[in-house]
């Protein structure tokens, strides 16, 4: 047992360190660059030891993995292998989808194929217990990246570019209650604001009119305009359109891209930082890595 | 080796740990918070000033490795530091087992309240469900470790002295 300290005095001492911290914190929030750098500093003065861990312990991952992990393994395993049936069941109409996709595509002028990206692959969730839906994947700033670049996989958005060190960067996922994305529903043409629910889901919460035609089922892409995430990035569809609002649409919008099985995804370059990486346009999925 | 370069060794250990071995090994997406095992340890081996400021950098620490605003941490770990070294001086008897449970329940306390403040803020969603979870397990994971890391921080924030020194008057 630690032996009293009459001379000590926590409560000043606390008081000072709690205005100290949210002193800091008030300068962060608002977006001070100093301490930016600092964290990035810290977390790349990390990045060898972290690669050199990362390595080091697949082994023991794996093994670790095996033990408390076998369960959400089996679950998984039987996803994919109802996944797998239902693939086959559906390849038969797979030619008149792609027919579909196609036209579909050409009426409204989406050219989702043709963006510029980089290819990174997710290493995990990021260090620590703070907070839920981000994952980290294994390229930054050294590859020419930056903040809030949308994130996509072969289905659509999959979230945007949240912290970007020289050799790692988090993405915040569409899921997560703090994204927000404006959205355009591609048949009624009617724009909104889309927030991620928490639950595999976006909710549409401002910008759709309360009269308007949306139906079940249909597609949902990223509006751009004042957005940083480019137009016409697919985002999933609609299984709620909310026709019974009295006063304001909550349309709910089911994500188009499965986030529980991603191992690659593709960062879409901004426009104005495509030219100077020399990257090809005009080609399907540009992969730079 | 004075005490203020002990206890930076331990945080910067900590870091590194936290941010490499520690963040490979987890139990449902849950991994151990050593930085805050720390703070508490410090709190109540070294006192509640020592232990507040050492807790204070290691949650500044901990906000640049898991990306927080920085700052969050640094406000959270101070009062639980602190808190463990006064209800320390208040308990009449400590047992492996009270202290292992004393130790969940600070880092299941101060997990619980970095997300608190982190939603109070807006950079968390509110998934309270999620977060109850988190803190307990984290404080579950957290508790099995702290053994030998009690040790580390005992020499650090003691210097190897005994904790008690008892005094006994002289004579028959």
């Amino acid at each position: 047992m630690a032996a009293p300290r009459p001379a000590e005095r926590p409560r000043p001492t606390l008081l000072l360190l709690a205005a100290a911290a949210l002193t800091l914190l008030t300068l962060h929030i608002r977006g001070a660059a100093p301490l930016d750098a600092f964290q990035q500093g810290v977390r790349d003065i990390l990045e060898p030891l972290r690669t050199v861990t990362d390595t080091a312990t697949d082994p023991i991952q794996t093994a670790w993995n095996g033990i408390f992990g076998y369960e959400e393994l089996l679950a998984q395993n039987e996803r994919l292998a109802e996944e797998l049936a239902r693939l086959r069941g559906r390849s038969v109409t797979d030619d008149a989808d792609r027919e579909l996709l196609e036209r579909l595509l050409d009426e409204v002028g989406l050219d989702y194929s043709q963006l510029d990206t980089v290819v990174v692959r997710i290493l995990g969730t990021p260090p620590g217990n703070f907070g839920t839906h981000r994952i980290e994947v294994d390229a930054g700033s050294d590859d020419g990246l930056t903040e809030g670049l949308a994130v996509v996989s072969g289905a659509g958005l999959v979230g945007r570019l949240e912290q970007v060190d020289r050799a790692r960067s988090t993405v915040i996922l569409a899921t997560h209650p703090e994204f927000l994305v404006g959205v355009r529903l591609v048949e009624s043409q009617d724009e909104g604001l889309a927030r991620g629910t928490g639950r595999g889901t976006l909710r549409i919460e401002a910008g759709i009119r309360p009269g308007a035609d949306i139906a079940w089922n249909e597609a949902v892409v990223t509006s751009g305009g004042r957005s940083i995430l480019p137009a016409d990035i697919p985002v999933g569809r609609v299984i709620d359109p909310d026709e019974n609002a009295e006063y304001e649409r909550n349309v709910v919008i089911d994500l188009a891209a499965d986030l529980e099985s991603l191992s690659f995804l593709n960062v879409v370059l901004a426009p104005s930082e495509a030219d100077p990486l020399d990257v090809d346009t005009g080609l399907s999925w540009s992969r730079r890595r | 080796m004075t005490p203020r370069l002990r206890v930076l060794l331990v945080l910067v250990t900590a870091v590194a740990l936290e941010g490499t071995l520690l963040d490979e090994l987890r139990i449902g997406g849950v991994s151990v918070e050593l930085l805050l095992l720390v703070s508490v340890l410090t709190g109540y081996h070294g006192g509640p000033e020592r232990g507040a400021i050492t807790a204070f950098f290691a949650g500044l620490l901990h906000d640049s490795i898991v990306g927080a605003p920085l700052g969050l941490h640094a406000l959270v770990y101070p009062p639980m530091a602190v808190a463990v070294s006064s209800l320390e001086l208040r308990m009449l008897r400590s047992t492996p087992v009270t202290d292992g449970l004393a130790v969940l329940a600070a880092v299941a306390a101060g997990q619980g309240l970095a997300s608190a403040v982190g939603m109070l803020f807006g950079v968390l969603g509110s998934s309270t469900d999620e977060f109850v979870r988190q803190a307990i397990l984290a404080g579950i994971l957290t508790a099995v470790v702290s053994a030998p890391v009690n040790r580390v921080v005992r020499w650090a924030a003691t210097g190897g002295l005994p904790d008690t020194i008892e005094l006994r008057r002289g004579g028959s």
